[in-house]
């Protein structure tokens, strides 16, 4: 049966031509076989690439064929792929088909074979398989070297995810080899003797530059690169515009990096007129429109790499995407206080076509103005309504006028509108005081705010009218940024205008009147209560014809100068609410309510006190005790004032605590301390009452205190306790008795002691012996030794005269020391001891006392004459007087001198004390012995010398004696 | 990249990082030891080669962590006494960038042996010694370059490696430059030209690039330490 088969296929075959030519279709199958089979690997793709051909076809004949192939590896039988490969086959023609393989083909030799099979339909069935053909190899071992080890495939390029088989080539057999991916130890399956195969499935990314998979054995290791690329995505967002009618961009997110080295490529298909791009970024791509008028387009992008393709594709009409190109040279061709016109340009598109443009004015960040003009080459529109001196924006965009799908990038561009005249009058107020009778005006004015200014304010006219002088004006420029100014003014009625000026010109006038005499400042006085708005008051309007009223406050009443704040209200107002974020709580806020006139002059109208919310005092009054008694005292702080604390004082707490815990006293409750412990409290309801007596309590007892104050927020901080101890109930008498007595017993003692001197000069002055004078000696050795002291009661005095002389003239005397010159003018104090003859000028003893206790007379000779005794004499005379002989010329010039000069009425009985001071500015007592001058009297001339006793004084000694008569020092021996 | 490839030394100081004070020293180093004025006495030829050498010698083991590892180079890793070849193996992945990495075995039969002993090597004489530096210099000016090209189609987003592979061929070229003047200084022969490099193994597959850029960074460490030891014995000989 078969060999009838195979006989009647072979006759078929014979008249295969003749019938194809006489008929196309053909009913029986042919038994073909292919010959040629070619057998190559390519490495790269790990591909067996197939090329045989197909004999015995006609000439012109094609026929549908199936071709059966058979891979096996290692060896023949041990197959391990079959498929079909169908496809039409010419006469000789070659034919190719390729296998990719799994296992990388180095590693294993690999066998193929096929066979055919027609599969026309114009070859009737059945149909035969044809013999298989010979096996070919593949053998890639071959081509390798020498060495110990080789791993496979090289530098595989895989996509994410996917699996890849990996395998070495050992030839050492001995060797043990480890094999890893990065640094993780693989697992792989022998497949021949030195043959290992790796199976990595799921592959993931880890880095651009590939993932090393290595094999280690005892030599140098060897390993392979995977590139593993990231799934490429499908391009999103994909949307083409033009903005000339010339070029359209279409633009796609490409989505993640593929992570390859190799790039994914981007091309453009248009389908309408079959033309496409490479497209040269990877999201975004051109295309040239053509002159063909093509409004449709139907763009297709197509992405690429080595593993997929993914596409996608819009529709685009070419005049529905027209997104133009943003303007350009805006700019604010001509700008006025209120005006401006903006001009621009526009790309031209297509054909001239026409622009929408949208014009938009912003001021403060906002749109406040928006047009829409139609612009083919040159925009320009004039933009109304503008404020001065304000800062705009404009900006424009335009879209396609035909059809509108988006508008252009926006262009902006900063303009300032000129100034103008401020459009206010500046918020006047006034502060008036008097200075010696003459009003003091201090004008404060608010800045006008910036929708009135126009511009930059840059001076303030103060005009101030006299209105009992009509014609007289003052005129005063205020540079800004001032807000007020003081003007002085004479006793007469005032109207006081204030201009603000920019560089436009000035604004209307605010007017202030100034009456020029004192306001009434005795107005009803009340307080006002501070709530979360701010101080809420009202008023009593006095006059019917009030045109409004203000309300002056200090923002910061606690820190001086005060910042006037004022509020102006109109006349029907007589409530309002006050506010400031400069208000604080604790502090007291005075306002001063106000009545404006018909004639514009001010009249305080009331005043108010309050506190935007009162706290409890911050400190406490100084207390002072006084009246301390043994049962009781007085605590007194006046000095505390009330109207600068932290809120209205309402009154006093006076704490009082004993030692002995006594029960509270009258009028006094018992009370627990902050600090816990108890005591007694007293309220003191009357804020101005600044004292308080503690009565009824015990003798020697400690008693402590404390006084606080306290407003409606509490009372004040809880400070130290005062002690107070209260005495016995004698000890008053210690006080007011004995003390002041003790005290004058001591003045006087002391006194007493100080004045002891002058006490016993006074009282029982040393009377002088003349037995023990030292004048004695020295009369006695040098010429007379017949000279004896004279006895006083040998001494018949024929009159004596006592004139009392001032002490201050002794005083003078005593404690004076003068020139001889100086002292030539002086009236002497003498003693007179009056002889008969009252003028006597002849020569002749004479005894001159300086003694107020006594004077003696030299009675021997008869006389006495009067001796004028000049107390600066014997100083004033030292130097020439060294010796007796001139000291006697001397008292002799002396008393020449004065007897003319010394009214007999004034002669008085001079005393001068042994005993009295000397003179401590005398600077020309001898600087030894200095002690004794204190104990140096002035006691002089008390014993009588001749006048012819002078005589020179040739040692020292006598020098010294002579001098002793003279200086009192010499009296200490 | 072939373009780059062509870009003399010049080029390369332009367009590579040279932004750090080093490398106006290093131009000095790199001055050849010609003659502009009066001749270059042969102890300061040594001496200018001798201090460009302890520079290389500093800078390789900087360059061989980043070769190596995977991202920026990490100082004060086990691979610091290796600077240069550590820059490329920083980029390299595991296993160059393993702690322990270390293939003593592979070797690069164009690149100038390493393997002689030291006594050998010290027992040569000098002319002989500089001689054969000189022409491992040249050699390794090339093989780097070569590694240059391997590293730009490995990594063609990483620059640093770029870079700093760059500044190394420099560096090797003016050593060579040094070492010949040196010779022309002694009166020894002018060196040959630079010889052709020929093929290079290694080349056939991406690991195994990366497998030469280690060799070549490597045995450039090792050569760059013997040129210090040799430099130094010259410098102290004719500093005398």
């Amino acid at each position: 049966m078969a060999l009838f088969a195979v006989l009647q296929t072979t006759f078929l075959l014979t008249l295969l031509p003749l019938r194809t030519y006489q008929s196309e279709v053909l009913s029986e199958p042919l038994p073909l076989t292919p010959e040629s089979l070619k057998v190559s690997i390519n490495s790269t793709k790990q591909c067996l690439h197939l090329q045989w051909t197909v004999h015995n076809l006609d000439y012109h004949q094609e026929l549908k064929m199936v071709f059966q192939i058979q891979i096996s590896r290692f060896k023949a039988s041990n197959v391990i792929w079959m498929g079909n490969y169908s496809t039409t086959v010419k006469r000789n023609q070659v034919l190719h088909w390729s296998w990719e393989s799994e296992l990388p083909l180095e590693c294993a030799i690999h066998f193929v074979r096929m066979r055919t099979m027609v599969d026309d339909a114009r070859i009737p069935a059945p149909r035969f398989w044809s013999n298989w053909s010979s096996w070919e190899k593949a053998d890639a071992q071959n081509s390798l070297g020498d060495h110990p080890l080789y791993v496979f495939p090289k530098d595989k390029l895989v996509e994410e995810g996917s699996d890849v088989t990996i395998c070495y080539i050992s030839r050492n057999h001995q060797d043990n080899i480890s094999c890893y991916l990065e640094d993780e130890l693989t697992y792989g399956k022998q497949l021949d003797q030195n043959v290992w195969a790796f199976k990595l499935k799921n592959v993931s990314f880890h880095r651009k530059t590939g993932t090393n998979f290595y094999c280690k054995g005892q030599g140098v290791p060897e390993g392979v690169v995977l590139f593993v690329s990231k799934v490429l995505e499908e391009p999103k967002d994909f949307s083409c515009e033009t903005r000339d009618l010339k070029t359209v961009t279409c633009t796609w997110d490409p989505g993640s990096d593929t992570g390859l080295i190799q790039l994914p490529s981007y091309t453009l298909f248009e389908s309408f007129s079959g033309k496409k791009t490479l497209c040269k970024h990877r999201n975004r791509c051109d295309w040239q429109v053509t002159q063909d008028s093509q409004e449709v387009y139907n763009f297709t992008l197509v992405a690429e790499n080595y593993f997929r393709k993914r596409s996608v594709s819009i529709l685009f009409n070419l005049i529905h995407g027209v997104h133009p190109l943003a303007p350009y040279n805006l700019f604010p061709k001509s700008v006025s206080a209120t005006n401006a016109t903006m001009s621009w340009k526009v790309s031209s598109i297509g054909h001239n076509s026409a622009l929408l443009c949208q014009l938009q004015l912003l001021g403060e960040g906002k749109v406040i103005q928006q047009h829409n003009i139609s612009v083919r080459v040159n925009g320009e529109y004039l933009l109304s309504e503008l404020k001065p001196d304000t800062e705009y924006v404009a900006r424009v965009h335009c879209a396609y006028a035909d059809h509108f799908w988006k508008w252009s990038e926006l262009i902006s561009q900063n303009f300032t509108t000129a100034e103008a005249a401020p459009s206010e009058a500046p918020d006047v107020w006034r502060d008036v005081t008097f200075v010696s009778g003459h009003p003091t005006v201090t004008l404060f004015w608010k800045p006008l705010s910036k929708v009135h200014t126009n511009g930059k304010i840059l001076f303030y006219n103060v005009v101030v009218e006299n209105l009992d002088e009509p014609s007289s004006l003052e005129v005063l420029s205020v540079p800004a940024p001032a807000n007020s100014t003081k003007v002085t003014l004479n006793r007469s009625s005032y109207q006081i205008y204030v201009t603000a000026h920019n560089s436009v010109g000035p604004s209307p006038a605010s007017a202030v009147a100034i009456s020029g005499h004192p306001e009434n400042e005795n107005v009803e006085e009340g307080r006002v209560n501070g709530t979360e708005d701010g101080f809420h008051m009202s008023w009593k309007p006095q006059s019917r014809n009030a045109t409004g009223y203000v309300v002056e406050w200090c923002d910061d009443p606690q820190n001086l100068p005060c910042v006037l704040q004022w509020k102006n209200l109109g006349p029907t107002n007589t409530g309002t609410v006050i506010s400031s974020d400069a208000f604080r709580p604790g502090v007291r806020y005075d306002f001063r309510i106000y009545e404006i006139s018909a004639k514009g002059m001010a009249h305080l109208l009331e005043k108010k006190a309050g506190y935007l919310k009162e706290l409890a005092p911050s400190y406490n009054p100084e207390v002072a005790t006084i009246n301390l008694t043994s049962h009781s005292f007085t605590l007194s702080w006046k000095d505390y004032s009330t109207e600068s604390q932290t809120g209205f004082i309402q009154g006093y707490y006076v704490y009082l605590k004993s030692k002995t815990g006594e029960k509270c006293h009258r009028e006094f409750e018992k009370t627990v301390l902050p600090d816990n412990s108890v005591g007694c409290k007293y309220t003191i309801d009357n804020p101005d009452q600044k004292t308080f007596v503690v009565k009824d309590l015990q003798p020697e007892s400690v008693y402590e205190f404390f006084v606080t104050p306290y407003t409606s927020a509490g009372e004040g901080p809880l400070d130290d306790f005062t002690k107070v101890t209260t005495p016995d109930d004698y000890s008053h008498i210690l006080t007011h008795i004995i003390l002041p007595m003790i005290f004058c017993v001591l003045v006087v003692t002391i006194t007493c002691y100080l004045k002891s001197q002058w006490l016993k000069d006074k009282c029982y002055p040393d009377i002088p012996d003349p037995y023990k004078s030292s004048v004695l000696s020295l009369i006695k050795f040098k010429e007379n030794p017949h000279i004896t002291i004279m006895n006083v009661n040998d001494c018949v005095p024929d009159a004596i005269e006592v004139v009392n002389k001032p002490e201050g003239s002794k005083i003078q005397f005593i404690g004076t020391r003068k020139s001889p010159t100086e002292t030539k003018g002086t009236k002497p104090v003498y003693l007179d001891l009056l002889p008969t003859e009252k003028n006597y000028s002849g020569p002749g003893p004479c005894i001159c006392f300086e003694n107020f206790t006594y004077n003696q007379a030299a009675s021997d000779l008869g006389y006495c004459g009067h001796f004028p005794v000049t107390p600066q004499a014997p100083h004033c005379q030292l130097g020439p007087l060294t010796s007796p002989e001139n000291l006697l010329k001397t008292l002799e010039q002396n008393y020449m001198n004065s007897l003319g000069e010394i009214p007999a009425g004034e002669a008085n009985l001079n005393y001068v004390s042994q005993l009295a001071s000397p003179m401590s500015g005398d600077k020309e007592s001898p600087p030894a012995n200095p002690p004794e001058p204190a104990l140096c009297s002035e006691y002089k001339m008390q014993m009588a010398i001749p006048l012819g006793l002078a005589s020179p004084a040739p040692s020292k000694n006598s020098s010294l004696s002579s001098t002793a008569l003279l200086d009192p020092s010499e009296h200490c021996h | 990249m072939n373009e780059r490839i062509g870009r003399e030394v010049r080029d390369l100081m332009l367009t590579s990082d040279f932004f750090l004070p080093a490398p106006f020293c290093l131009l000095a180093l790199l001055l050849p030891p010609l003659p502009l004025g009066a001749p270059m006495s042969t102890a300061e030829s040594v001496k200018q080669a001798y201090n460009l050498a302890l520079h290389m010698q500093t800078q390789t083991s900087t360059l061989l962590q980043t070769y190596v590892s995977d991202g920026p180079a990490a100082f004060g890793s086990p691979h610091s006494h290796l600077s240069l070849s550590l820059v490329q193996l920083q980029h390299q992945s595991t296993p160059f960038s393993d702690p322990d990495f270390s293939l003593p075995e592979l070797k690069l039969r164009t690149l100038p042996p390493t393997a002689m002993h030291f006594e050998n090597w010290h027992g040569l004489e000098d002319a002989v010694r500089l001689s054969l530096t000189h022409e491992a210099f040249l050699s390794f000016s090339q093989h780097l370059l070569l590694a240059i090209v391997d590293q730009s189609n490995l990594n063609p987003d990483n620059s640093m490696v770029e870079n700093q592979l760059w500044e190394e061929r420099l560096k090797a070229k003016g050593l060579a430059g040094n070492l010949a003047g040196i010779m022309t200084a002694l009166g020894l022969p002018t060196p040959p030209a630079n010889p052709p490099l020929g093929t290079v193994p290694l080349g056939n597959t991406a690991f195994q690039k990366k497998c030469r850029g280690y060799v070549i960074v490597r045995d450039y460490g090792l050569w760059t330490d013997r040129v210090v030891t040799f430099l130094g014995e010259l410098k102290d000989k004719y500093s005398q």
